[in-house]
C-alpha cells in the first residue's frame, strides 16, 4: 500500500518540480524506500516521461506538418506577420487551449472508465461534440484525419485496450475521432499523468502552428524557438483552467472569428502550402 | 400551397409576436418586436418557438436589437431562444443586428433542434456598438451560446464570450480589424451529404468575390452534417445585410428550388 500512495506521489511531484523529484520525495513521503524500489518507480516514471515526450513530438508520424488550421490564409492577406505572433499565438491559446484542453482531459478520464459500452457512447459522444465546435470544415478534417493517425500508430506500439475500443467503436458507428480526444485517450490508457498530458497536448499544438509560421513568413528558428519558450507559462495557465470544468457547463468559452474566416476561405486561396 | 397559421400560445410585454403576413409560397412572416425599444438590464426574455411539421416561418425584427447601458445592482439581461423545426418544416430567422450599447452585459443562449427533413436559414449579426458615434467595442460583456442539433446530434455548437475590456477584440485571433460580425446556419435535415460540399463550393466562390481584404472578409464551410455555416467579418456594417440575402437566395434556390421572399428591407 505503501509504494502505491508514493507512486501517486511522485507522480504529483514531478509536475511541480519536473528537475528535482527526488528532492520531493526525501522530504514530502517521510517513509523509508528501499533502493531497489526506489530505482524501479522512478525507471517505470521516466519511461512515461520518454513516451510523453515522443506524442508530443511534432516529428511523430500523423501528418501535422500538413496543416496551418486557418493561418495560411491570414499570412496570405498579410493580416498575420512576425512581429504579431506572440500576442496572436497568446491570445489563441487563450481562446482555444481552454476548450481543447477540456476535450483532451475528458477523453483523458475515458479510459480508466470499467464500462465499455458507456466509454464507447461517451466516445462518440464527445467526438461530435468537437466536431460541432469547430465550424470549418479543413480544419475539422485536419484534427479527424490527425487523431485517427495518432490512435493506430499508438496501438502499433502498444496494445492498449481502450483504443482498440475508441477505434473499433467509430469504425462501426462512423464519425471523426480528433486530436485533442486522441492525444487525451492514448495518455489515459497508456497511464500517463493526467495533468503532464494535457499541457503536453497543447505545447504540440503550439509548436505545431509555429512550425506552420516558420515555412509561411520569415521566422528563423531561433525566434521560433524564442516563442514557444515563452508562451510556456501561458500553455500551463490555460491547461490548469480546464482542470475543473466540464464540457456540459456552458461556462467554457472559445471564439476566434478571424481564424475561422480564414479557414473558410483556405480552399479560395490560389496557391496552398498547407492542406487546412 | 396551403397556408402556415401563427398560433401564439402565451406574450408578455415587452415581447410581442406581430401578426402573420401570408407570403405567395405559404410561407408565414411574422415580426418579433419589442415594445420597450430595447433590452434594459435585468430583462430575461424567453423566446419558445415551435414550427409543425411542413409548415413555413419567416421570422423577423422590426428593428435592430439595442442592448442598453448595464444599470448596477441588476444582472444581466438574458435572452433564451428555445426552437424545434417539425419534420419537413421550415424556419427563416432573419432578425435585424444586435447592437451592444457601451456599458451593457447581455447573454444570449439559444437552442434549435430540427426534425427529419427541417430547413433552417438562421442569420445572426452583431455590431460593434453604435459605430456611428464612434462607440466601438465599449460593451462590458456579450456571451451567446447556441446549441445547433439535428434529431439531438449537434451539428454546431458556439460558446462565445467577448468582454473588449479583458480581452481585446482588435485581437488577431479575434475580429482583428473588423468590427462587424455575422453568421449565416444553412441546413435541410437529411440532403444527400455530397450535396453539401458542391453548394459551399458555389457559395465560397460568391464569398471570395464579395472578400475585400481589410474591408470585409466573407468565408463558407461545411458543418459536420446537414448544412453549412456562412460567416463574415467587416468594418461596416452596412454590407451585410445585403451578403447575406445573396447567399440566402442562391441557397434557397438549390435547396427548395424557389426564391425566398425577402422582408422589406435596406439590404
Amino acid at each position: 500500500m505503501t509504494i502505491i500512495r508514493l507512486t501517486a506521489y511522485i507522480n504529483r511531484s514531478v509536475i511541480r518540480s519536473w528537475f528535482f523529484p527526488s528532492i520531493m520525495i526525501t522530504v514530502r513521503a517521510g517513509v523509508l524506500l528501499r533502493p531497489a524500489t526506489l530505482r524501479f518507480v522512478m525507471s517505470d516514471n521516466a519511461l512515461n516521461h520518454l513516451r510523453l515526450l515522443q506524442l508530443a513530438d511534432s516529428a511523430l508520424p500523423v501528418g501535422a506538418l500538413a496543416h496551418s488550421f486557418g493561418l495560411e490564409t491570414l499570412v496570405t492577406l498579410e493580416v498575420l506577420t512576425v512581429p504579431q505572433l506572440e500576442p496572436f499565438l497568446a491570445d489563441y491559446l487563450d481562446e482555444v487551449g481552454v476548450l481543447e484542453g477540456l476535450f483532451c482531459r475528458t477523453a483523458y478520464r475515458l479510459a480508466a472508465n470499467p464500462d465499455q459500452t458507456a466509454m464507447a457512447q461517451s466516445w462518440l459522444d464527445l467526438n461530435r461534440r468537437i466536431s460541432a465546435f469547430k465550424p470549418v470544415r479543413e480544419s475539422r478534417a485536419a484534427g479527424a484525419m490527425l487523431g485517427r493517425r495518432l490512435l493506430r500508430l499508438v496501438l502499433d506500439l502498444e496494445a492498449l485496450p481502450p483504443v482498440e475500443r475508441a477505434l473499433a467503436v467509430v469504425g462501426q458507428e462512423g464519425g471523426d475521432i480528433h486530436y485533442s480526444a486522441a492525444f487525451g485517450l492514448a495518455g489515459g490508457a497508456l497511464g500517463l499523468d493526467e495533468e503532464l498530458t494535457v499541457p503536453a497536448y497543447l505545447h504540440q499544438v503550439l509548436a505545431g502552428l509555429v512550425s506552420a509560421c516558420q515555412r509561411l513568413m520569415p521566422l528563423g528558428q531561433s525566434q521560433a524557438s524564442w516563442l514557444i519558450w515563452t508562451l510556456k507559462p501561458v500553455l500551463i495557465r490555460v491547461a490548469a483552467r480546464s482542470c475543473h470544468q466540464t464540457l456540459e457547463e456552458d461556462a467554457v468559452f472559445s471564439s476566434t472569428p478571424l481564424i475561422d474566416v480564414g479557414g473558410m476561405g483556405h480552399p479560395m486561396l490560389a496557391t496552398r502550402l498547407f492542406m487546412s | 400551397m396551403p397556408h402556415t397559421r401563427l398560433t401564439v400560445c402565451a406574450q408578455q410585454p415587452p415581447l410581442r409576436v406581430v401578426r402573420a403576413f401570408h407570403l405567395g409560397d405559404g410561407t408565414a412572416l411574422t415580426h418579433l418586436h419589442n415594445l420597450s425599444g430595447g433590452v434594459l438590464g435585468g430583462d430575461q426574455m424567453e423566446f419558445d418557438i415551435e414550427v409543425g411539421p411542413r409548415a413555413r416561418a419567416q421570422l423577423t425584427s422590426t428593428g435592430a436589437t439595442r442592448v442598453y447601458r448595464h444599470r448596477a445592482g441588476m444582472p444581466d439581461a438574458v435572452q433564451r431562444m428555445q426552437v424545434q423545426v417539425g419534420a419537413d418544416a421550415l424556419l427563416e430567422y432573419l432578425p435585424d443586428p444586435l447592437i451592444p450599447f457601451a456599458g451593457a452585459r447581455y447573454q444570449q443562449a439559444t437552442r434549435i433542434d430540427l426534425a427529419p427533413g427541417a430547413g433552417l436559414f438562421w442569420w445572426e449579426l452583431v455590431a460593434p456598438g453604435r459605430d456611428a458615434r464612434a462607440e466601438i467595442f465599449a460593451f462590458e460583456r456579450l456571451q451567446t451560446t447556441l446549441d445547433l442539433t439535428a434529431e439531438g446530434r449537434p451539428l454546431a455548437l458556439e460558446r462565445a464570450c467577448l468582454e473588449p475590456q479583458i480581452r481585446p477584440l482588435t485581437s488577431l485571433v479575434r475580429f482583428g480589424p473588423y468590427r462587424h460580425m455575422a453568421t449565416f446556419y444553412i441546413c435541410r435535415v437529411g440532403l444527400e451529404p455530397d450535396r453539401w460540399p458542391a453548394l459551399e463550393a458555389q457559395l465560397n466562390n460568391i464569398a471570395d468575390q464579395m472578400s475585400r481584404p481589410g474591408e470585409m472578409l466573407w468565408g463558407v464551410s461545411t458543418l459536420p452534417a446537414h448544412g453549412l455555416v456562412v460567416r463574415a467579418l467587416s468594418y461596416s456594417g452596412r454590407a451585410l445585410p445585403g451578403g447575406l440575402a445573396q447567399f440566402w437566395r442562391i441557397a434557397r434556390r438549390e435547396l427548395y428550388g424557389q426564391e425566398p421572399v425577402l422582408p422589406r428591407k435596406v439590404y
